[in-house]
Parts: C-alpha cells; sequence; structure tokens
C-alpha cells in the first residue's frame, strides 16, 4: 500500500507535519509514505523519518502552464498530464491532505484513489471534515484554541498526534566559510533569525541590534549566527552596521549563504534559536535546538509554538509590539538557569512548550497546563465515530 | 573537405538554393582574428562582432538571457549572423517544441560564418530565411504566427535597416489582421494634460474592439486639489503623496477586480514602484504612454524598470536616457488626434466674432510665450490670446481674452475654428524658442483635425509626421512675423495647407492609429500573450481546432459562442457550474488546477 501525504505550505507548516508522519507511520506499520510538498522544500523532507519520498511541487511550472493555456491547450494539457505521470506513476491508494486551498485538494484528486482530510468528498464540495471546518473556524473567528497547528495535522490524518517529539537528524555536510566554526564547544551559540516572509511578523533591525547587543554584552562566551535568505542580506548589513564595531568579531552572518540543509545543520550546532514565527524557527526546534520565538503580528503561541518541550514563547499583546521582552529573556539564555526569573513585561507573557498524549500545548511557567481539558473535549468533537473508536479507546 | 564545403553540406538539405547562393557568393565582409580563448572572433567596421576573450562563453550567457522569455510554440526569429556562436548557443538551449530561425540579409556574411568554424549538427535544426526584407517577412509570416524576435546586437547593427524593415513588415501585418478583444486597464492621471489623451486614448482602444476599463482618477481631482491649500509645505506634501499612494492601490484593486491582459497608464497616472513591482510579480503587463516632456517631467527615471514597455513622444537621448534609467522595451509613439473631438465645425456670425481672429493663440503662460506674443501685438493684424496662468504678464493684456481665464475644449474648439492663423507655440520655460524642439505637441494634430491654419515651431520631429506641404513652421520670431504676413494674403495656400494636414491626420495620426501600433509593438514582444488574442487565436472556435490530441477537451470548447474569445477561466466556470457533487474527469481536474495557478498570478490584494 503507499500513500501520499500532501503538504504543499511553506517550510514552517511543512515542519509542523512531522507528528502527523510519525503517528501515520506508527499506525499504518509496513505501508509506504509519500510526502508531496513545494519542490523548493524537497530536500529537507529528505531527512524526515518515515517519509519514502519527496514528492515535488513545482508551482511555478503550472503557473507557466496556467499563462500559456489558452495559447496552446493541447500541449498544455498534454505537458501537465506528463507532469503528474512523472509525479506518481501509479495512483496513490490514499492521499492525506492536509490543506484548505483548493491547489491541494485537486492536487490529491489528481494524484489519488481515495482523499482524507479537506476533499473528501470530492474535489468541488465545499463540506469541509470536522478538523477542517475546526481549523477554519479557529482562522476565522481568531477564537480561543489550544490545539496545536501539528497536532490538528494529526486529526485531519485520522491519527492522534505520538506523544513525542519528532526530530530530524541533518546529514553531516560542508558548511560554507566560516560558518565551519558555528559550534566550537567553546562558546555558547545563539541563532537569531533575523527576517520572516511575512513582513509583519519581522522586528526591526534596530531592535535586532539591541538584542544582540544585550547578549553579546551579558556574557563573553555567546556568539551570535545570522540566520535569514539571500534576500534579507539587506538587513542583515543594517543590523551590524548598527552594533559596535567591538562586537562584530562575535558575529556570524549565515544570511543567503546556507541552503536547506546546511540550515539544518547550522541550527543543530547552536544551543538557542531567537526569533519570530518563521520557518526556521521551527527548523532549529525540529533539529533540537532550544527556542524562544517572538510572537506577534498574526502569530498565536498555542497554534504554531515551536513542537517539542524546552521551547519558550513571548507572546505579544499587540499585533506591534514597541517594546521587547529583552533583559528579561537574558537570564535564562545566557545563565541557562532552566526556568526564567521574569516571566511578563509590558506587553508580553512568556510560555513554555510541553507535550502530552494529546499533542503540544504551551502553559505559563510554574502553572499548571490548563489546556488539557479543552484539548480532549476538541479531540471528542473532531474525530469521527470510527477514528474515536481506534484511537481513543 | 573543406570546413566551408562541410558546412554547406549540412545545410544544403534543408535550404539547397541558399547553399548554392552561398557557393556563388564571396566572403569578405568580417575580418576573422584569434582570440584567448582559442575561438576566432569577427570584426566589421573596426568593431568585434563577439567576445575577443571567448566568443562562446559570451553567446552562452546571452542565449541564457534570450530563452527567458520564449513560450512554447514560440517561432524565435535571430536578427544577427556574425560567426553563429550565438544561434548555436540558442538551438543548445531552446526546447525542441520552439523552431529557431535566422534572418539573413546578407550572404556575403554567412559566407564568411561558413567559412571560418566547423559548423556541429545544430545547424540542422536552423530555418534560414534570407533575400530582401518583405520576402523574408513574409517567410517569417508563413512559418508561424507566434513570432519572437531575438536580435544579437553586435551582429545586427551591421544590417540595422534590413532588420527593422523586416520588423516592420511583421508588425504591420499584425496590425493589419489585429481583431481579436484585449481586455486592457487605462489608467489616467488625476488631472493634467494627459487627461483629455487618455479619454481619446480609452475611445481609441474601445473602436477597435478591445474591452476597456479606464480607471479614472479624475474623480479624485477635487480632494488632490484641496490639499493643494493646505499652509504648510510639508504637511501639504505628505498629503499628497499619501493620497497619490492611496490612489496606487485603488488602481491595483481595480485590476485585481477585473484582471487585464494589458495595463496601459498614461502619464502622470498614480502607480507606485510598489504598486507597479507587485503587479509585475503577478504577470501583468504594463504599459506606459508617456506623453510629456522627459526633460522637464522626470519622475520617470524612478519609474523606468517599473513598466514592461515605455513608449515615448520623445527619441535620440530620450531613449537612451529611458534605457539607461532600466526600460526593458521603449519606443516612439507621438501623440496624434480625436477625431470625434477635434473637428471642423460651423460657427454662426456671432461666434466668429466672438472667437474669430486673424491670429490667436490658445494656451498657458510660459516664459516663452511671454517673451514672443507681445512681439506680435500690432496694427497689422488682429490678435487674440486664450487661455490660464498668463498672471504679471502685463503686455499681453490688451489681447488677452476673459481675463486669462481656463477655457474648454468646446471653446478651444471654436476658436481653432474661427481664426485664420492659429499660432501653435511649444511652451518652453526659458526665452525665445525652445533649443531643443523635438517632439510635437497634441496641438498640432487637434489644429489639423480641425481643418484650421497653423504655424508651429519648428520641431526635429516634424518631419516625418507632415511634409512641408501640409504644415508651415518658423524658426525665428521673425520668420514667425513674416509668414503670419503671408499667409494673411495668401487664402488659398493656407486653406490647401490645411486640407492637407487635415487629411494626413485622418489617415495617420489618429488615436486608433496610435493604439493599434501600441498593441502591435507589445503583440510583436508578446506573441504569446497579446499577439495571439489580437489575431482571434483564442476564439473557441480556433482553440477547438488546436486540440488535436485532447479532443476531450472540445466539447468543453463546443459550450461557447465559435467567436467568443475563450479563456481558462471561462471553461473552468464551466466545470465548476457543474456542482459540489460532480465526478471529474483527469482533463477537467487538470483544467481547474491550472486555473487555479491563473487565479493565483492574478491574485493581487
Amino acid at each position: 500500500m503507499a500513500s501520499l501525504i500532501v503538504q504543499l505550505a511553506r517550510l514552517g507548516d511543512l515542519l509542523q507535519t512531522l507528528p502527523a508522519i510519525t503517528s501515520l507511520t506508527a499506525r499504518y506499520v509496513g505501508e509506504r509514505f509519500d510526502l508531496l510538498c513545494a519542490s523548493t522544500l524537497t530536500d529537507i523532507v529528505s531527512l524526515f523519518p518515515g517519509t519514502a519520498r519527496a514528492v515535488p511541487w513545482e508551482a511555478d511550472q503550472w503557473q507557466q502552464w496556467a499563462l500559456g493555456w489558452t495559447n496552446s491547450p493541447d500541449s498544455t494539457m498534454t505537458a501537465a498530464q506528463g507532469h503528474v505521470h512523472q509525479l506518481a506513476a501509479q495512483t496513490y491508494d490514499t492521499v492525506y491532505n492536509l490543506n484548505q486551498h483548493p491547489r491541494a485538494i485537486l492536487a490529491a484528486h489528481l494524484l489519488g484513489r481515495r482523499v482524507v482530510g479537506p476533499g473528501s468528498d470530492g474535489p468541488l464540495s465545499e463540506n469541509l471534515p470536522p478538523w477542517g471546518a475546526y481549523l477554519r473556524k479557529v482562522a476565522r473567528d481568531r477564537s480561543a484554541n489550544h490545539v496545536h497547528l501539528a497536532d490538528a495535522f494529526c486529526g485531519l490524518c485520522g491519527v492522534m498526534p505520538p506523544g513525542r517529539v519528532p526530530r530530524i537528524t541533518p546529514h553531516a555536510s560542508d558548511l560554507p566559510g566560516s560558518l565551519e566554526k558555528v559550534g566550537d564547544p567553546r562558546y555558547h551559540w545563539v541563532a537569531v533569525i533575523i527576517g520572516a516572509g511575512d513582513l509583519a511578523r519581522c522586528l526591526p533591525p534596530a531592535t535586532w541590534a539591541r538584542w544582540i547587543t544585550a547578549l553579546l554584552n551579558a556574557h563573553s562566551a555567546i556568539r551570535v549566527v545570522f540566520i535569514g535568505s539571500s534576500g534579507e542580506i539587506g538587513r542583515s548589513r543594517a543590523i551590524q552596521e548598527t552594533l559596535s564595531p567591538l562586537l562584530w568579531g562575535r558575529v556570524w552572518d549565515a544570511t543567503g549563504h546556507t541552503n536547506l540543509l546546511q540550515l539544518a545543520l547550522l541550527l543543530s550546532r547552536c544551543h538557542w534559536t531567537i526569533g519570530s514565527d518563521t520557518g526556521s524557527l521551527h527548523l532549529a526546534a525540529a533539529v533540537g535546538c532550544r527556542t524562544l520565538g517572538l510572537y506577534f503580528a498574526r502569530a498565536r503561541v498555542h497554534e504554531t509554538g515551536p513542537y517539542g518541550d524546552q521551547h519558550w514563547v513571548w507572546q505579544a499583546s499587540t499585533f506591534a509590539p514597541d517594546t521587547w521582552p529583552i533583559d528579561e529573556s537574558l537570564d535564562f539564555i545566557v545563565a541557562q538557569t532552566g526556568a526564567p526569573q521574569l516571566t511578563e513585561c509590558t506587553g508580553w507573557q512568556l510560555w513554555e512548550g510541553h507535550v502530552d498524549a494529546w499533542g503540544m500545548s504551551y502553559s505559563r511557567p510554574g502553572q499548571s497546563n490548563i489546556s488539557v481539558d479543552d484539548r480532549i473535549d476538541v479531540w471528542k468533537r473532531c474525530m469521527s465515530t470510527d477514528d474515536r473508536e481506534n484511537v481513543l479507546l | 573537405m573543406s570546413v566551408f564545403e562541410d558546412n554547406l553540406r549540412k545545410i544544403v538539405k534543408q535550404s539547397p538554393e541558399l547553399a548554392a547562393a552561398l557557393r556563388a557568393a564571396q566572403g569578405g565582409r568580417l575580418e576573422i582574428r584569434p582570440t584567448k580563448s582559442g575561438h576566432p572572433t569577427g570584426f566589421a567596421q573596426g568593431r568585434a562582432i563577439h567576445s575577443t576573450y571567448d566568443p562562446v562563453k559570451e553567446s552562452t550567457s546571452w542565449a541564457a538571457a534570450q530563452i527567458m522569455s520564449c513560450r512554447e510554440g514560440d517561432v524565435v526569429l535571430v536578427f544577427g549572423i556574425g560567426l553563429l556562436y550565438h544561434v548555436e548557443a540558442l538551438c543548445k538551449v531552446l526546447p525542441p517544441s520552439i523552431r529557431l530561425v535566422v534572418a539573413v540579409p546578407d550572404l556575403v556574411e554567412l559566407h564568411d560564418a561558413c567559412a571560418v568554424r566547423a559548423w556541429g549538427d545544430w545547424v540542422r535544426r536552423v530555418t534560414w530565411v534570407w533575400g530582401v526584407p518583405h520576402s523574408m517577412a513574409k517567410r517569417m509570416r508563413e512559418l508561424g504566427s507566434s513570432v519572437r524576435l531575438m536580435t544579437y546586437v553586435p551582429a545586427a547593427r551591421l544590417h540595422s535597416d534590413a532588420y527593422a524593415a523586416i520588423e516592420e513588415s511583421l508588425r504591420r501585418s499584425i496590425a493589419h489582421a489585429a481583431g481579436g478583444q484585449l481586455r486592457i486597464a487605462v489608467v489616467g492621471p488625476i488631472y493634467g494634460g494627459s487627461l483629455p489623451v487618455t479619454r481619446s486614448v480609452v475611445a481609441a482602444l474601445e473602436s477597435l474592439g478591445h474591452h476597456v476599463d479606464w480607471i479614472d482618477h479624475s474623480v479624485h481631482a477635487t480632494s488632490y486639489q484641496a490639499l493643494a491649500r493646505l499652509k504648510d509645505a510639508r504637511h501639504r506634501q505628505v498629503m499628497q503623496n499619501k493620497f497619490a499612494e492611496f490612489l496606487s492601490q485603488l488602481t491595483l484593486v481595480r485590476i485585481a477586480e477585473r484582471p487585464p491582459d494589458l495595463v496601459l497608464a498614461l502619464a502622470q497616472a498614480p502607480m507606485t514602484l510598489q504598486v507597479l513591482e507587485h503587479v509585475r510579480k503577478k504577470h501583468f503587463l504594463t504599459a506606459m504612454w508617456f506623453v510629456e516632456n522627459y526633460r522637464h517631467l522626470t519622475y520617470w527615471q524612478q519609474m523606468a524598470a517599473g513598466f514592461d514597455f515605455w513608449f515615448v513622444i520623445q527619441k535620440g537621448g530620450c531613449l537612451d536616457a529611458f534605457r539607461y534609467a532600466g526600460a526593458k522595451e521603449i519606443h516612439y509613439l507621438p501623440v496624434a488626434a480625436d477625431l470625434a473631438v477635434h473637428k471642423p465645425v460651423s460657427l454662426t456670425s456671432g461666434e466668429m466674432e466672438e472667437f474669430g481672429a486673424d491670429v490667436s493663440f490658445v494656451g498657458a503662460g510660459y516664459a516663452n510665450r511671454r517673451e514672443i506674443l507681445p512681439q506680435l501685438i500690432t496694427p497689422e493684424w488682429r490678435l487674440k490670446v486664450w487661455g490660464n496662468e498668463w498672471d504679471g504678464a502685463t503686455a499681453i493684456e490688451p489681447v488677452l481674452q476673459r481675463g486669462g481665464r481656463r477655457i474648454d475644449t468646446e471653446i478651444c474648439i471654436k476658436v481653432f475654428n474661427a481664426t485664420t492663423v492659429n499660432l501653435n507655440l511649444h511652451s518652453y520655460t526659458g526665452k525665445g524658442l525652445d533649443p531643443e524642439a523635438d517632439f510635437v505637441n497634441p496641438r498640432t494634430f487637434e489644429l489639423a483635425a480641425c481643418g484650421a491654419f497653423q504655424l508651429v515651431d519648428h520641431r526635429s520631429l516634424l518631419g516625418e509626421l507632415f511634409t512641408q506641404e501640409e504644415m508651415a513652421t518658423f524658426r525665428t520670431v521673425e520668420e514667425l512675423q513674416q509668414r503670419i504676413r503671408a499667409a494673411l494674403h495668401e487664402a488659398d495656400i493656407r486653406r490647401g495647407m490645411a486640407r492637407a494636414a487635415s487629411d494626413r491626420v485622418v489617415r495617420e495620426h489618429t488615436y486608433r492609429h496610435r493604439m493599434k501600433e501600441l498593441l502591435t509593438q507589445v503583440g510583436m514582444a508578446q506573441p504569446d500573450r497579446v499577439g495571439t488574442i489580437l489575431k482571434g487565436e483564442r476564439e473557441a472556435a480556433q482553440l477547438s481546432r488546436r486540440c488535436v490530441d485532447h479532443p476531450e477537451l472540445v466539447p468543453l470548447l463546443k459550450n461557447f459562442p465559435v467567436t467568443q474569445r475563450v479563456e481558462l477561466e471561462q471553461v473552468a466556470e464551466r466545470i465548476r457550474q457543474r456542482g459540489p457533487t460532480a465526478t471529474l474527469s483527469r482533463e477537467e481536474l487538470l483544467v481547474l488546477m491550472l486555473d487555479e495557478y491563473r487565479v493565483q498570478t492574478r491574485d493581487l490584494i
């Protein structure tokens, strides 16, 4: 039996798919699972445990065909059909679709006989399975929610969360230039994700400069690594120009210098990663690096906080904060005291990650996990009768 | 066997006549020299045609850049021969579905290329068109409808006239065949001189059968001008900029609501570079007709890279300046007349008295006009000056009409028709006549369209628009005075010239002509996107005929009237109308998937 998981969203959501893959492979032992994802992300999927093959989805190519269809419908159809055939020579028995977008639904129906998740009632049906409807409601209403997105993906696939944290192990590969030195055991390495795909989630360069200055001044063993895409080189320069030249020797700039596999390796060599809700932050969590998330704009800790224990998130109370919890974060990053002394500052609250049988949750440090009952209730409502019998009982 | 004979053997099967002609020809156009990489290069007129270091590497880069614009089904026509390194490089990277044609205006040059280096099997892929430009263009039309030009400039400049003639001939054939229905969003300014041009452009495009969505920002003029009354200059500028930014975003929303094939902006249209970049990323074609003097209004420097096409009213240095600023495609397109607006009118005797004069001038009080017009106040003739912005011009007060108030188009036309000699003095912010007198203003065409006689200051670009028998010009104030004097006494000559100018406008200089030309240029550069629509190749019947390999698509297309332009979205919509429980075929799923990506390319907001 061969099954396909469809996840056409960006890096962050792709990494949030790891728990669902873990649970599916545990439940259907011996079954083969491929993963359909954006062609730019297939390298990272090669590290995913339980995934036989990354099937590349060429969005740019589809766009080109879309533009050329009317000019040349027959050759476009021939090319598109050939492409789909190339993706999957034989139709998959089951396709687990994790996206609600019509593109993902159509891809699921093109590649599989049976669709689980959005599109399960047909490619043109607007019906959503209970988990799909739940996620849509949460997104639309911005309503209170304690079920993590990665666990909701498990629900969409009809499985429970794995109850443990799936990890990926980077290949030992060459890092470019001086980045090879990152991880030197004499130092305490902190990766800083300087940008974000969503501009609203970007910290101003001057704010990052203050963070980094505070970190570097807090302890002489601290070394900082800038993480960013090639499109963020200007941002990296802006931050560096604001730093005192005395600190430059303790900063490594990986912005635009790594591919995804190298980035995974680089992050695995760091002790901490700090950044807003981005794919890189989730990659850091997936390779076992402790993370400190700065969640503001549309990011919400309970939905997309880094998956696993030992992760911390500062959640802002406003969309665009004007103060930042810099000093409040230093004690547990620099001294690694474990429990932070300050868990609140103006406009921000600190949350600590936990994993249990119901998946991922965040609670206030030192307080009991009040979200368990909420999460159980959602699971009971969203699982189908069959799944409830199979999973919960 | 010599290199020459060996090469000829490779083309003789496909082009026996060309091979025979090459054998009969003699070389000598190119001077062959070695390069540092060991490959020979050619020189002509003292300039290298290929790199003097590594012609192969250079051609590879050139070809890589060229194929970015290629689409399946294109016929690529290469201008420039040289030693054919660039053609070889193209053969290596062009997909097999794209036909490659090389135009050969000069057998001597190709003879050189044939004798210098051995051609590989790549040359068997080349289709050669040769002879005079007209016959080459005719052959190209037979080879395919989606012709994409690729010019290897260092070699093409040797025969630039021939290549220009081929291009012109191809352009004319597209213009002649044009009849398809494009969806065009026309973005106009908030106010100013390009606003009436915008109106005429909209009317012209509609009269050509296209679907026009006029994004008319003139409705916001009152609000914009209210901001001009803010006292603090800094506040004024900030608020006007913010308002223009808002209108730019509004343009984006309008484009998103009715996605066009082409976004055509007129000078001063509120479109920021940021919005243009957004529009470009979504694969919309954008064009700007910059109907302004590029030396006076210089904001184009920041916008040059933002539009896919620029059309300007000046040549020479203007074209270079736009290219240096980052414009990708830049074409000369003079302004014109709108015959529905500017036309001969019959006037009552009262109107003749009110609006008529021996000599009239209509326009704003620019510095050069303030200096020149007072010199024309003389008892010899009756002068009237109409228009606004004459404050402080005391010398002109005796002849200034209506206290220097702004006059509307209707009155302008009455003045033109009632006047014996209309002065057309291009604006200039200095004294005297414009020392850089190149472009021709709209007034020239408007006066001619009204059948009115005019004296216009000499413009370097006027000669290719009107002959001396059609348009009377002057180069100095003294000459102007003499020509007024003569014109007032030579009624037959005056009327004859006015009639000839009017006929020329009707024949060649209306906004319909300009829009046809503009769309043809866009169609030439985008043969797959705009060119095919202009040729009607997106109509249901034509599409059905092309679906030979996918007969299952034919029933989908049969649902549409045969002459209706059918796009992916319409086919997808028909599929969706089958309802949520429909079971879809693989082809139908693919159509929906393609439509999703079409939507993605258009998802602007």
